[in-house]
């Protein structure tokens, strides 16, 4: 019954909200105009300076670089583990872990590479996911501003990575790609296979289905708001451009005076 | 709770009175009902501003901002951390406006808006400085400056609001500029100031008002009293390169005070000044004074808050001081300022409008001892004054000594003042009037200086 409502039920109504609630929040910010021109430095005078600074915050997570290192590890290395995360599930559920054979490897090697990826991304999630977890609790700054639900997303992603790293290193819990790829498929196709029933992969996907439907109404929508946010931030603009009508400075005209060459445009011209 | 209690458990600058605010034509919003209004006008904010909403909705509190933002640094007190006085109204916001917020309430951080909540955001929204550091190091370029203006807009509109700021922009209406100076005034002061120019530097020249002109120069008025070696140096370097230029006195005044609490209507009004002066002064450019958050004002809003075309460009005096630079317009003698000099960048000039190389070229050219504090250019930190929370009653005054703290201590790492001779260049008029005392306060043997008083003092004539 559990395995019915996990497997075949709820990801309906998960995907439902997912989506209907992610729309709902994109409308509310463009709803909402740029009124005023609030762009800051680096400014962006052409489009390629638009993609360069919203990707380097994107990709490097730039200012939080220079501002705060210990905050960029943490959160650097969280967001690049959850990017192999997903993208080894896709790939390797997909493929059945061979993804590696399309580049040359044998099938065995493949497995052998996607089993180790998905151990290491895992476990390197974890240990972010904890030390950001650390940082909430111990630093004073980050403790008071930080209110139940904060703490509440960083345990559903641990729950999340933790179930999943079990069954990475306990195989006996864990479940092969072949029966999870059977039941995906069945879900997109809009013809539900039964879930496998395997206790911990049942508890992953409940798991992962309630983030779905809690991220259009929390702040994980900072992913998305951060290309928002910036887009502001980056407008293009072009400064105007200096030089005044009718001035001949007739008071410096015609007149070298006798400092030496280093008093003349202080020697720095 | 009475009038004196708020004050004595918030920090809150001396309010402006019901007789004030209807002198700027808002009617203020009676206590009981304050509330619903304000909830109200909260509505209509997040269905205008995007950056508002996006402020709103995108914090991950991750805490970046405490650290960089002086103020809290100055007083350790969490409303000040920049996301917790974000909060202030992120908590309303979430309790009205968003589902999880009606749904689970204070799990995901929602809270009732009260009468106490807005006299707490009348005493933290006027403690921000406006200064968008918080917004430079934030991961999603969050802008508080964008939540704490609206909150002063809202408050404006509830009828709470500094008597500063009021009556600045109560004089503005009047005259044309915030110190209240009548255009007879002017003229003798500035008559005044070109005799001054002639004993002390030996030179003739002229300030032209109201006369039709190429340029016109928007001065700040504090330069006319507080700053008189930043209008001198100003008009000596028009003279100098013979420009036809004019001072207006329908707007002596580069700041714009509506600017810092109530952009929809004072900041407007202000603006169709500068329209009027240049169509009836047959002006060709606009030259911008000395002046932060005026510059950000005019040089960024203007598009956007005009309510009648612009058709001249507006520039930065210092943007054409560099330009006459690099033209070899001006001789200059660098040694005429030879004192160790440092260079407060005022965040308009550094965050807002790029203006960073700029004054680093010009005091380059006119200065022989320039030495950088450590942080500097757009992420310099702000003077405390910022927005003009320049209050003098005894409990806002203790705050800003505590906002000006990190300043101080930026400019005793330069080694300065040693001698008790340093200058501190701040080429900002709400920079000079906050920095002047503060420099005694916290002992930094320094002399305050606009930009342009270092350009004056370094022209050469013939």
């Amino acid at each position: 019954m559990a395995y019915y409502f996990i497997g075949s039920i709820l990801p309906y109504i998960a995907l439902v909200v997912f989506t209907i609630g992610v729309l709902y929040r994109l409308g509310r910010w463009v709803g909402a105009r740029i009124v005023h021109r609030i762009v800051l430095p680096p400014f962006s005078s052409t489009p390629t300076d638009v993609v360069v600074n919203i990707g380097a915050e994107a990709v490097f997570f730039r200012s939080m670089f220079r501002m705060d290192k210990k905050l960029w590890i943490g959160a650097w290395v969280f967001h690049v583990a959850l990017f192999l995360v997903l993208s080894g599930h896709l790939v390797g559920i997909y493929t059945l872990g061979r993804e590696f054979v399309y580049i040359g490897a044998s099938v065995s090697l493949s497995t052998y590479l996607s089993d180790l990826l998905g151990l290491s991304s895992g476990l390197l999630i974890m240990l972010a996911l904890l030390y950001l977890l650390y940082r909430r609790v111990t630093i004073n700054e980050v403790r008071v501003i930080s209110s139940t639900s904060d703490y509440l997303h960083l345990f559903l992603l641990l729950g999340i990575v933790v179930v999943g790293d079990i069954m990475r290193v306990f195989p006996a819990t864990g479940i092969d790609y072949a029966p999870v790829r059977a039941w995906v498929t069945g879900i997109i196709m809009g013809a539900p296979v039964a879930m496998p029933q395997v206790p911990l992969f049942a508890v992953h996907m409940l798991l992962v289905q309630i983030l779905l439907m809690v991220f259009p109404f929390s702040k994980l929508m900072h992913s998305l708001g951060m290309f928002a946010n910036r887009w502001i931030l980056h407008k293009m603009y072009l400064e105007p451009a200096p030089g005044m009508p009718g001035i001949t400075a007739p008071a410096g005209e015609a007149y070298k005076p006798d400092f030496g060459s280093q008093a003349i445009n202080g020697g720095v011209s | 709770m009475s009038a004196e209690q708020v004050v004595k458990k918030y920090k809150q600058a001396p309010r402006a009175s019901d007789a004030d605010l209807r002198k700027l034509h808002c009617e203020p919003v009676p206590d009981d009902q304050k509330v619903a209004k304000a909830i109200e006008y909260m509505d209509q904010m997040r269905k205008k501003f995007r950056s508002f909403v996006m402020a709103m909705e995108s914090c991950t509190k991750c805490g970046l901002c405490a650290e960089n933002c002086h103020t809290y640094l100055g007083t350790r007190d969490p409303n000040n951390i920049p996301t917790g006085r974000a909060d202030l109204m992120r908590k309303v916001y979430k309790r009205y406006f968003t589902p999880q917020g009606r749904m689970f309430g204070k799990l995901v951080g929602a809270e009732d808006l009260t009468m106490d909540t807005l006299e707490k955001w009348y005493s933290y929204f006027y403690q921000c400085n406006e200064c968008r550091r918080c917004a430079m190091v934030c991961p999603f370029g969050i802008d508080t400056c964008e939540v704490t203006m609206i909150g002063r807009q809202i408050l404006h509109w509830l009828g709470m609001e500094p008597k500063l700021h009021n009556h600045t922009g109560v004089a503005m209406g009047k005259t044309g500029n915030h110190m209240g100076f009548p255009k007879a005034g002017i003229v003798d002061t500035l008559e005044f100031l070109a005799d001054d120019v002639k004993d002390e530097f030996g030179v003739e020249i002229r300030f032209p008002v109201d006369e039709p002109a190429d340029i016109l120069y928007v001065p700040s008025s504090a330069d006319l009293s507080i700053n008189e070696y930043t209008i001198k140096g100003a008009g000596m370097f028009f003279n100098y390169i013979g420009a036809k230029w004019t001072i207006p006195s329908n707007l002596l005044e580069a700041g714009n005070f509506g600017f810092l609490f109530d952009q929809e209507a004072v900041m407007r009004d202000n603006m169709r000044r500068l329209v009027d002066a240049v169509v009836d002064l047959g002006i060709k450019k606009v030259v911008w004074g000395e002046c932060g958050h005026g510059w950000r004002t005019y040089k960024m809003y203007m598009d956007s808050a005009l309510d009648r075309p612009l058709r001249v460009p507006v520039t930065h005096l210092h943007d054409e001081v560099a330009e006459c630079i690099r033209q070899g317009k001006l001789v200059l003698d660098p040694t005429r300022n030879s004192n160790p000099t440092t260079l407060h960048d005022p965040c308009n000039y550094g965050r807002a409008c790029g203006m960073s190389d700029t004054l680093r070229f010009v005091l380059n050219h006119v200065a022989t001892d320039f030495r950088e504090m450590t942080p500097n250019r757009q992420f310099n930190f702000c003077c405390g004054g910022g927005s003009a929370i320049l209050f003098d009653d005894p409990v806002m005054y203790d705050l800003r000594i505590k906002f000006s703290q990190k300043k101080a201590e930026q400019v005793r790492e330069t080694h300065v003042g040693d001698n008790g001779e340093g200058i501190l260049c701040a080429p900002c008029s709400i920079c000079k009037a906050q920095l002047y005392p503060m420099v005694d306060e916290h002992k930094l043997g320094v002399h305050v200086n606009g930009l342009i008083d270092l350009v004056g003092r370094a022209l050469v004539w013939k």
